[in-house]
Formats: C-alpha cells, sequence, structure tokens
C-alpha cells in the first residue's frame, strides 16, 4: 500500500513540475514572439526542454522503481490475504460440512437434527436460519403426523360404529330370506338386493379398517410355519365355485417338495383369494386361469395368471395404489372395493414379500407373490402336484 | 340345544340373535348388559351352557363381567361379540377363558358351529 501511495505522489510531483516548465516556455515563446531577447528567450527554451529530458528521465526511472515495490507489494498483500483466506476458510469449512451433513440427515427425514451456532458471524446466522428451519419442519411434521392419527382414529372408529347397524341390516336380512317361502317371487329378489348391498358394504368397511390400520402401523399379522402348497389350495378350493359358474378353466401347478413360509394364513389366503377374485371378474366367461407355487432362489413364488383382456399400461402403474381400477364401465359391472390389491401389497409386505404385476393387452395379466421361505427344511409335500379343474 | 345366555345393549341385535338362535332349538335367555349376566348367572338354577357376550355394553362390559364369573369360580365356555375384527387384547383377555371372538356382522352358520362344538 505504501509504494502505491509513493507512486502516486511522485506522479503528482511529475504533473506539477511539467505544468510549472510548460509555462516558463509558454512565457519564453511569447517573448520570443514579441521580439524581446531572442538569444537569451532560445536558451531559455533548450534549457527548458533539456531540464524536461532530465525530469522525465527521472520519473520514468521513479516509476520502474514504483512498480517493483508494488509487485513486491502486491505479493505481499497477496500471501497475506492467501494467509487470510486459509484462516478464514479452516474457520467456515467446518460449520459449513456440519451445514452439508445436517442437510442430508433433515432430507433423509431425521427432523431432530440442529447444527452448533457459532464461529464466524455469516455460518453463524447460517447455522441459526438453519436450526429455525429445522424447527419449523419438526412442528409442521408434528401436526401433520397428528392430523394422520386423528385421520386414522376417525377410520377406526367410524367402521366400527358402522358394524352394528350393517349386523342388523345383514341380520334380519338373511332372516327374511330363512323365510323364502312366505315372499312372493319379487321380494325375495328385493331382500337379495339389500343383502349384496350390505355384504359389499361390509368388504368396504373390511377393507377400509385394514387400510386404516396399515397406515397407522397397526396392521399385525400373526404368523406360524406354513405349508404354501395348502394355501394356494385352499384359496382355490374358496374360489372353486365363482370359476366354474363363469365357465372358466382353473389349473393348479404346485412344485413338490417346497419349504415352508412363515405365514398368517388368514392374510396370505385374503390375498391369493383377492387375486383369483380379480381374474375371476375381469376375465370374460371361458377365459383360463393358471395357479402356480414354486420356489425361485430363497422365496416361495405364488402366481395368478390368466389369459384374458390384460390391463392398459398405464393403469398397470397405478395398479396397487388404492382405488385404482378398471373404467367406470368395467367397475360398475364387477363391483369390488378397488382396496383389495392395495391391501394384498401391504399384506404380503408385512410378510417380508413383495408382490407385481405384468400385462401385455389382449394376451393377459400376470400376479407373483413372493415371500421368503423357511430356513427349515423342505418337507415332502403330500400334495398331487398338479391338478386340473374346469 | 343349548341353554344360552345372551347379552347385548342394542334391542336389533338382541332380537336379532334370539330369533336365530331359537330358530336353530336354542334356550335364549337375554340381559342388556354386564351386570344382567352376573346376576343372571347367580340366579340360574340349572347352568347356561353357553355364554354370549357383547363385549362392549354401557356400565359394565361383557369382558368385566365374564372376569366377575371366572372370579367367582364359574367356568361356563364364553364366545364374545365384538365389532373389532381383530380380535380382543390378547393380554388382557387372557385367563378369561374366552373359547372364540365373534364379529359383527355375524356370520350364523359359523356362530352355530361353535356353540354345538362348545355343548
Amino acid at each position: 500500500m505504501i509504494g502505491v501511495a509513493r507512486f502516486l505522489q511522485q506522479r503528482q510531483d511529475f504533473e506539477d513540475a511539467t505544468a510549472r516548465s510548460y509555462q516558463r516556455e509558454i512565457a519564453a515563446r511569447t517573448r520570443l514572439a514579441q521580439g524581446v531577447h531572442p538569444a537569451a528567450a532560445r536558451t531559455a527554451i533548450l534549457s527548458q526542454q533539456r531540464s524536461r529530458q532530465v525530469l522525465r528521465d527521472e520519473i520514468s526511472s521513479q516509476t520502474r522503481d514504483t512498480a517493483l515495490l508494488v509487485g513486491a507489494g502486491l505479493i505481499a498483500g497477496l500471501t497475506g490475504a492467501a494467509l487470510l483466506f486459509t484462516g478464514l476458510i479452516s474457520s467456515m469449512r467446518r460449520p459449513l460440512e456440519d451445514l452439508v451433513d445436517a442437510s442430508g440427515r433433515l432430507a433423509g427425514g431425521d427432523l431432530d437434527v440442529r447444527v452448533k451456532v457459532g464461529g464466524l458471524s455469516e455460518t453463524a446466522t447460517l447455522g441459526s436460519a438453519f436450526n429455525e428451519m429445522a424447527e419449523e419442519l419438526q412442528r409442521r411434521a408434528g401436526e401433520r403426523d397428528q392430523l394422520e392419527r386423528m385421520k386414522d382414529e376417525f377410520v377406526l372408529t367410524a367402521s366400527h360404529e358402522l358394524r352394528s347397524p350393517l349386523t342388523s341390516v345383514q341380520g334380519f336380512a338373511e332372516l327374511l330370506l330363512l323365510q323364502r317361502e312366505k315372499l312372493d317371487p319379487e321380494q325375495a329378489e328385493t331382500v337379495e338386493v339389500i343383502l349384496d348391498n350390505t355384504r359389499h358394504l361390509v368388504r368396504l368397511l373390511n377393507d377400509l379398517l385394514d387400510l386404516a390400520r396399515s397406515d397407522a402401523g397397526r396392521l399385525t399379522i400373526k404368523t406360524a410355519a406354513s405349508e404354501p402348497a395348502t394355501l394356494v389350495e385352499d384359496a382355490v378350493r374358496t374360489m372353486r365355485g365363482q370359476f366354474e359358474a363363469r365357465g372358466q378353466r382353473l389349473g393348479l401347478e404346485i412344485e413338490p417338495g417346497m419349504p415352508t413360509i412363515e405365514a398368517d394364513r388368514d392374510r396370505i389366503r385374503q390375498v391369493l383369494v383377492n387375486l383369483l377374485t380379480n381374474a375371476n371378474d375381469y376375465c370374460p366367461e371361458g377365459a383360463g386361469i393358471e395357479v402356480k407355487a414354486r420356489r425361485v432362489d430363497a422365496d416361495i413364488e405364488m402366481v395368478v395368471s390368466d389369459d384374458g383382456p390384460g390391463i392398459p399400461e398405464e393403469q398397470l402403474a397405478h395398479i396397487f395404489e388404492r382405488f385404482s381400477r378398471g373404467d367406470a364401465g368395467e367397475t360398475q359391472r364387477v363391483g369390488g372395493t378397488g382396496l383389495g390389491l392395495a391391501i394384498s401389497k401391504s399384506l404380503v409386505e408385512l410378510h417380508g414379500g413383495a408382490i407385481e404385476a405384468e400385462s401385455t393387452r389382449g394376451e393377459g395379466s400376470t400376479f407373483r407373490v413372493r415371500l421368503p421361505a423357511s430356513a427349515s427344511p423342505a418337507t415332502p409335500a403330500s400334495h398331487p402336484t398338479a391338478t386340473e379343474a374346469s | 340345544m343349548a341353554r344360552v345366555l345372551l347379552a347385548d345393549d342394542s334391542e336389533t341385535i338382541l332380537l336379532l340373535l334370539r330369533t336365530r338362535l331359537e330358530m336353530e332349538g336354542h334356550d335364549v335367555e337375554t340381559v342388556v348388559d354386564g351386570q344382567g349376566v352376573v346376576d343372571a348367572v347367580r340366579a340360574a338354577t340349572a347352568p347356561h351352557d353357553v355364554l354370549l357376550l357383547d363385549a362392549m355394553m354401557p356400565r359394565k362390559s361383557g369382558i368385566d363381567a365374564l372376569r366377575e364369573l371366572r372370579a367367582a369360580g364359574v367356568d361356563t365356555p364364553a364366545l364374545i361379540v365384538s365389532a373389532h375384527t381383530d380380535g380382543g387384547d390378547g393380554e388382557e383377555h387372557e385367563g378369561l377363558g374366552i373359547a372364540a371372538y365373534v364379529t359383527k356382522p355375524i356370520d350364523f352358520p359359523q356362530l352355530f358351529t361353535l356353540i354345538a362344538e362348545l355343548t
């Protein structure tokens, strides 16, 4: 900095000197023009020019010195600055790294994360801003959780409260049908409509209850070592009548000697019956449905496939979401709640398994349920490897 | 035929259950709360074969009545009717000798099978 000041001062001096010598020159020229002491004036002008040259040389040499000085100053300054920045950076790096780390954890859902506020005022400001943001996020998450809990509680309570009146409606409708001989055909049919709709309501209620439980983390399973073959056969037996009623072929292929699975039998049966019901409902009369159970790596795979109309691609992408269903016309015809596959997915995942769907338009659909096989040795299958029913 | 003590706080459900059970040939006595259950069991000249109790009733629930009866040494088989589909609270109901939970809406053929098995 000192170098620069000196340079500026010298430059000012040079300019002042130049200005003074210029004034003298003008004066001399004026005298020359006026014809006063021409020889003296010439000498004066030459002397002026000479002295200017000397001054220029001096200034140029001083400029060199100044440049050197400035350079040296600059280097010193830069070194100082570098040292300063190194200190600055290292004192900022730690808090910034902490912030980056905390942001990552916050984004990952750890709303308890806070950073230590301190150090430079800038990083301290950043730190407290981050902490305020985290507080706010946590507060909102808390509110949202509470709303979610209230919603879950509401669905649970509502479905319990609805059960008693539904019990009466269904029970008395059944009672009427038990005395069918006292009813004329039209009355009997009317009661059947009441009963059908009541059963549909009950299914919807059960499904909603399952989903509310699932959302609340209260959908639980009670597992026991189970034979996959028995589970599949039970589900098929339950549904056989429905397939026969629609003239659909039902093929069953069970690999012998599969290991057991840790399963809640009622729940896995519910999943399989749901898949079979969908195939039964969405496939036309005379369609073919194949049910298979086999071992795939460390899993047991249960497959329900059909040669029905298939599922449109855009629908297939959302098929396991609640109330994701076929087009309105289909839905009307098929009935169902639109919740079956969403619940099936929750149930399979509770078993540590996975469910997936694939489909080709016009060729059919395949649903695969994979459940982890038990480590226990394979039990010999006492079941037929393949049976065919139509 | 079984002697069934039936408890429910809803007149409609009582009527429904009573009608269906009587149609099956059972002998049905009805009460409307847990205290009624305790009183009816104490007053009975011939013991009941089955207790069919609603889990939730005002004043004294089916569960509380059953707890009181079990403490008094009554070991009549009990079925609990519940709006809850997940059965009862395992730990809370332990040792009460609950044979089964009957979920609303009632599956009557299943209920008749249960009663037949218990008597």
